[in-house]
This record gives structure tokens, C-alpha cells and sequence, in this order.
């Protein structure tokens, strides 16, 4: 027994050594609430980050806080202490939740670059933000969306109504939705709740509550929040011909049923973002700013390389796109309401829109 | 008309796991050992399941053709390792004499520890997804109302669980060993005094309901969660434990109760969608509080005419008398 004992602490020690090597990282991304493999936000980008890396031989690492999808501020600050740590000369964030954990560290930290996406300005140089037009491609997945032929549609968003760019999604979304009822002289109805997914987490009651909407003639479905699409998808999979829209990334690949998604273009903006740290432009573009990224840059849209929409074409997509770059198309970004999670900020929406019926939940 | 069947149809999926694993708790407190650990053995057993399931689905054989077959052995899986998780529990509390609350509350942490360790490890995410949601058995929108509720999208542990539960409550009360089995909960040195093997009664019973609690932990997250397992199960085994004491420890409350609480939890979810609920105007917090409140005020009803095992919690001892 004492031998083995022995043994066991020779390995250890040994592990430990190994695992304090001198191996460093010089790009570390610090996921959020929704975890890497979420299939979408903080995957995306961290896909951004390797690419980079890969293309331009540097080393990237991602780190998750602890306590996975309850993770705190302290939480983050460790993951980015630790990413400081082992060698990081800057550190990527994705989600909102982390301007606090940023603000600590960052001070500490002046030498390191932070880029804070769906972010805005801490008043710190060495942090930039990036934030998206998440009302452009949601106005676009509405839009499509009508114009496909459905008229009953759904969007579940997460962040329980506080999260600025689920909620610019959905802004953006129902108006696509009218403008495309308008155009076609249609009435359209959409489900609109913020019910469940206030950590983009998938939860048996999401489920119940998209299958009672497909149940009750609900065609597609928007599902705004990382993980929530495997409740939205398992709720598609119980009906016939559910469909789903997906979000941020091109989420085509993980059902048959997404006719389309609301993409954001993390991958492309992280590595723009890092190609302009690492050609020395910091102080001049990035230092304390923040990039809005949308339509004209190519950040926001739909992925037409996955194309499944069949009367609405990519060729009509496309000419809607560029009146959307050259600013034909009036969108409003002006959310009505910091938090969305409430009835009366929709009603006030549903009376200024015509042809459509918003239902809230 | 459709509203109802829709309602009674979640009913159903939420129902089945709590049906399942309360039975398991019935099992282990009839023979006289608490099982508080039936969370934990359902997190361990859907864990296990899942993790199988993703692996047939990822390999090319067999089972990936027949995914009804798949979800059967999935559900023998996970029940098969809930019963070795089990173990633990009346290692500690049968064998060695541990306090049977405490070595349960032990399992519960245990369970989503290994979960997320492993997850992390191997995933990189705190919650295992199978690459292919679980489908339903059968599909049939024809039916007349009261068939539907059953025979339209119906999963397969709907009909698997419901046949055990009608099994092994027969056995518990009609079977010598049942009785054996039930004696012990409540007067274990009269059992042994008649040559009942007391501790073999008492593994017995928790290792069957150890089973049942793994059967319930994949079915759940087979049914309800879109095949995604997580580091709980979001306290449907505490749910079960307390629907086992509402349903005074015999099976047809618990059947009634399981019924219950099946409803009460899918009406948040859905009372967006009912008039009748919507007009309440009620938030959606209350709806999620109810189950637990009806819990509450139910032990507290009840309580005078428990039927609870007399021995159960105390672990036996052969000199008392």
C-alpha cells in the first residue's frame, strides 16, 4: 500500500511538472456562460482565434471558467489570470458578462490585450470591444423567412431580456418579419418569448413550450441562445415539418430542420481584429474603442453557401443584402426597452406594425 | 380539444421519470435503507447511458440502424450502472452501518462531480449531447382522443416504464420474496427470526431501486431533455422522492402522484399557450413554484397517517430485539 502510495505521488509530482512547462500561449480566449462547444457564440470565436494562429504560427489556448454555465466574476478573473499566466498576450472574450472580470484584470494586466466582444468602451486602452448589428441579420432571417411562405413563426432569445444583442436580434427580427408581410400584403403572426434560456442552456422546459407552439401551427421557429437549439430542435424533430432558424454561427449542420441562420461574423472579426493588434495598429484603431460591426463589413447576414430556402432565392437575398450595405433598408437599432422580458415594451411594438400579430408569452 | 391531448401528452413524458424512479425509491425504503440518492443515481445512470449512446451512434454498427433497439439498450445501460452506483450506498449503509442520509447526500455529490469531470475532460463542455436526439417509437396522428394520449408520439420508455412499474409493484406485494422484501423494512430482526436473510433483503432493494433510478435518469433526458445530459436532472429525484412519500410509499399513489406533478410541471411552459392560463396573467414563476408548494403542503396534511416502513433508516442490527 505504501508503495503504491509512493507511486501515486511520484506521478502526480510528475504531472504537475509537466503540466508547469514551459509551454505559453500567446492567445488565449476566456469562454462565457455558454461554453465552448455550444455550437455557436463562444464557439465561433474561438474557431476565429485558431485560424489566426494557425495561419500565422502563433499559439492559441482557450480557458473555461470554472462552474461552467453559474460561472461568476471571480470565476472569469481566474481563467484570465491563469491565461495571463501561462505566456497570453491577448486575451479574447466573448459575451457581455465579462466587462467586469475584464475591468480587474485588464488594470492589472496594461501590458495585455483584451478584445471584448458583444462589448462596449471600460475606458481602458488596452481593451476593445466589438460589438454587432444583431438587427440586421435578424431582420434578414424574418425577412427570408416570410418571403419563403411561412406565416406563422416563432423566436425564442435568450438572456432573459437583458442581453442587448438577443435582443437586437429579435428587434431586428420582427421587423423583417412586418416588412415582408407588408410586401407581400399577408398576415403573419409571430410567438415571441423570453421565457427560458437565460443562460443559452437547453432545459426541458424550452422544450414543452416550442412543442406546444409547433403543436398550435407554429412553422418555424427562431432560436436565439447557443445550446437552446437543442431544445428547439428536439422540439422540430417531434412534428413533421418544424423548422428553425438558427444564430450567430451557420448552425445548418446541426439539423436537418434549420432553413437558415442569423449569423454574426465572429471568426472574421476576431481574426480582422487580431491581424490589426499584430500589424501594430492598436493605439490608432483598436485602444479603448469600440467596432460596431455590421451589414458593410460583412459581420452580420445569412450563410448563403448552405442555402435551403427555395422560393426565397440567394440571388434575391443577395440584392436585399446590398440595399441593406448601401442603407436602403430601415432598420431600427433604437431598442424600446433595456429589458425586453415584457409585455407591455411588445404591445408598444405590435401597435406600430401592421400586417403582423405579435403574441407574447 | 388539442390543447388538452397536448397537455396530457407532456404530462406523460414528465410523469414516466418520476413514475419510475419513486417506484425505485418505494423499493429501497421497503426494504428498510433511505435512498436519498436517487438523484445521484439517476445523473450517474443517464450519464452512463448517454455516453454509450453516443458512442453507438458514432460508430457504424448495428444499433445505429435500429435506434428503437439503441434506446432500449441505452435504458438497460443506464439502469444497470445506476444499480452499481447504488452499490455505494448500501456498501456504506447495509455493510459497514453509515448513516443512511448522509452516505445518500455522499452519492448525490459524488454523481455530478464524476459527470463534469469527465465531461470537461473529454467534451469540453459541462453537459454531454448525443449526436442524434432520441426518436419517438411511434407516431400516429389518427388516433381517437383517449389513444393518442398513449400511442401518438410516444417515446419507448413511456411503455417500458410503465410495464416495469406494473411488474415489480406486483412482485413487491404478491411475491414471496416481495413480502420478504417488505419485512424487513419494518421489522428486520422478526424477519430474521423466520430465516430472512436481512442484509441480502436490503441489497436487493436499493440495487432495484438503484436500476430504476438509472431507467428514469435516461428516460428523462431521453424524453424531456433533448438527449442532453447534464450535471442534474434538474431535482426530478428529489421531486420523486417526494411524490414516493405522497404517495404514502405504495404504488398507486405514487402512480397518482407521478401523474400529479407531471402536469404541474408542464403547465409553466405551456400556459403562454392556453387561454385559460394566460388570461390568469399569473408570471411564470408561479407556475414553477407550485409543484414544490403542493409538496410542502401535502407532507404537512399527511403526515399523521404515514405509511412509512417502520425500520426503515435504522440499520440492522441482529442482537436488538
Amino acid at each position: 500500500m505504501k508503495k503504491f502510495l509512493s507511486l501515486l505521488v511520484v506521478f502526480c509530482a510528475a504531472f504537475l511538472l509537466v503540466a508547469c512547462g514551459n509551454k505559453t500561449y500567446e492567445i488565449a480566449v476566456v469562454t462565457d456562460v455558454g461554453q465552448l462547444n455550444d455550437g455557436g457564440f463562444n464557439q465561433g470565436t474561438y474557431e476565429g482565434a485558431v485560424a489566426y494562429a494557425k495561419a500565422n504560427n502563433k499559439t492559441c489556448k482557450y480557458y473555461q471558467p470554472a462552474n461552467g454555465a453559474d460561472a461568476t466574476d471571480n470565476d472569469r478573473i481566474n481563467a484570465m489570470r491563469q491565461a495571463i499566466e501561462n505566456g497570453a498576450k491577448v486575451i479574447v472574450t466573448p459575451g457581455f458578462m465579462q466587462a467586469t472580470a475584464l475591468q480587474t484584470v485588464a488594470a492589472e494586466n496594461p501590458d495585455v490585450k483584451f478584445i471584448f466582444i458583444d462589448g462596449w468602451q471600460l475606458g481602458l486602452a488596452n481593451i476593445t470591444a466589438v460589438s454587432y448589428k444583431e438587427e440586421e441579420s435578424g431582420y434578414l432571417a424574418g425577412y427570408a423567412a416570410v418571403m419563403e411562405g411561412y406565416t406563422k413563426l416563432g423566436g425564442t432569445f435568450g438572456g432573459g431580456g437583458s442581453n442587448a444583442a438577443c435582443n437586437r436580434f429579435a428587434y431586428g427580427y420582427v421587423q423583417g418579419i412586418q416588412a415582408a408581410a407588408a410586401k407581400l400584403g399577408k398576415n403573419v403572426e409571430v410567438r415571441i418569448s423570453f421565457n427560458y434560456g437565460d443562460a443559452f442552456s437547453a432545459s426541458t422546459e424550452l422544450q414543452t413550450q416550442i412543442s406546444g407552439w409547433y403543436n398550435k401551427g407554429t412553422e418555424v421557429v427562431f432560436s436565439c441562445g447557443g445550446s437552446m437549439l437543442q431544445s428547439v430542435k428536439a422540439a422540430a424533430e417531434e412534428t413533421e415539418n418544424g423548422k428553425i432558424i438558427g444564430v450567430d454561427v451557420d448552425q445548418s449542420g446541426e439539423s436537418e430542420r434549420v432553413i437558415t441562420s442569423a449569423v454574426k461574423g465572429l471568426a472574421a472579426s476576431v481574426q480582422k481584429i487580431l491581424g490589426e493588434l499584430y500589424e501594430g495598429k492598436w493605439d490608432e484603431l483598436l485602444a479603448d474603442k469600440c467596432s460596431n460591426l455590421g451589414a458593410a463589413d460583412d459581420a452580420t447576414g445569412l450563410p448563403t453557401a448552405t442555402w435551403r430556402l427555395k422560393n426565397f432565392t440567394v440571388e434575391q437575398y443577395n440584392a436585399l443584402f446590398a440595399d441593406l450595405k448601401a442603407g436602403k433598408l430601415s432598420i431600427s437599432n433604437e431598442l424600446p426597452a433595456d429589458n425586453m422580458k415584457d409585455v407591455l415594451v411588445w404591445t408598444a411594438i405590435s401597435l406600430l406594425t401592421t400586417n403582423t400579430t405579435i403574441l407574447f408569452e | 380539444m388539442d390543447n388538452l391531448l397536448l397537455i396530457l401528452q407532456k404530462t406523460l413524458i414528465y410523469a414516466i421519470p418520476l413514475l419510475i424512479v419513486a417506484l425505485g425509491g418505494c423499493f429501497a425504503e421497503r426494504s428498510g435503507i433511505i435512498n436519498l440518492a436517487l438523484e445521484g443515481e439517476m445523473i450517474f445512470g443517464a450519464f452512463i447511458g448517454a455516453l454509450c449512446v453516443r458512442m453507438f451512434q458514432g460508430a457504424d454498427g448495428y444499433l445505429l440502424a435500429h435506434p428503437q433497439l439503441m434506446f432500449l439498450v441505452a435504458l438497460l445501460i443506464s439502469g444497470i450502472s445506476g444499480a452499481i452506483f447504488s452499490l455505494l450506498l448500501s456498501f456504506a449503509s447495509v455493510k459497514l452501518k453509515a448513516d443512511q442520509t448522509i452516505a445518500g447526500t455522499a452519492l448525490n455529490l459524488l454523481a455530478p462531480a464524476i459527470f463534469v469531470t469527465i465531461c470537461l475532460a473529454f467534451f469540453n463542455q459541462e453537459k454531454l449531447v448525443m449526436l442524434d436526439i432520441p426518436k419517438y417509437a411511434i407516431k400516429n396522428s389518427e388516433l381517437p382522443f383517449i389513444l393518442a394520449i398513449f400511442f401518438d408520439k410516444a417515446y419507448l420508455s413511456t411503455f417500458v416504464c410503465i410495464a416495469l412499474f406494473v411488474v415489480l409493484s406486483i412482485w413487491l406485494y404478491k411475491s414471496k420474496v416481495g413480502m420478504h422484501l417488505r419485512a424487513c423494512g419494518e421489522h428486520p430482526q422478526a424477519a430474521n427470526s423466520v430465516g430472512i436473510n436481512v442484509f441480502k433483503m436490503r441489497y436487493l432493494g436499493t440495487t432495484i431501486s438503484g436500476f430504476l433510478a438509472g431507467v428514469g435518469g435516461y428516460a428523462f433526458i431521453a424524453a424531456s431533455a433533448a438527449g442532453t445530459a447534464e450535471s442534474s436532472v434538474g431535482g426530478m429525484g428529489f421531486l420523486a422522492l417526494a411524490i414516493m412519500i405522497f404517495g404514502n410509499w405504495n404504488p398507486v399513489g405514487i402512480a397518482l402522484g407521478a401523474l400529479l406533478f407531471g402536469f404541474l410541471k408542464c403547465v409553466g411552459p405551456l400556459s403562454g399557450q392556453i387561454d385559460f392560463f394566460k388570461n390568469l396573467g399569473l408570471p411564470i414563476y408561479f407556475y414553477n413554484i407550485i409543484p414544490y408548494l403542493i409538496v410542502i403542503i401535502v407532507l404537512i396534511i399527511s403526515r399523521k397517517k404515514s405509511g412509512c416502513p417502520k425500520a426503515e433508516g435504522q440499520p440492522y442490527d441482529k442482537g436488538q430485539r
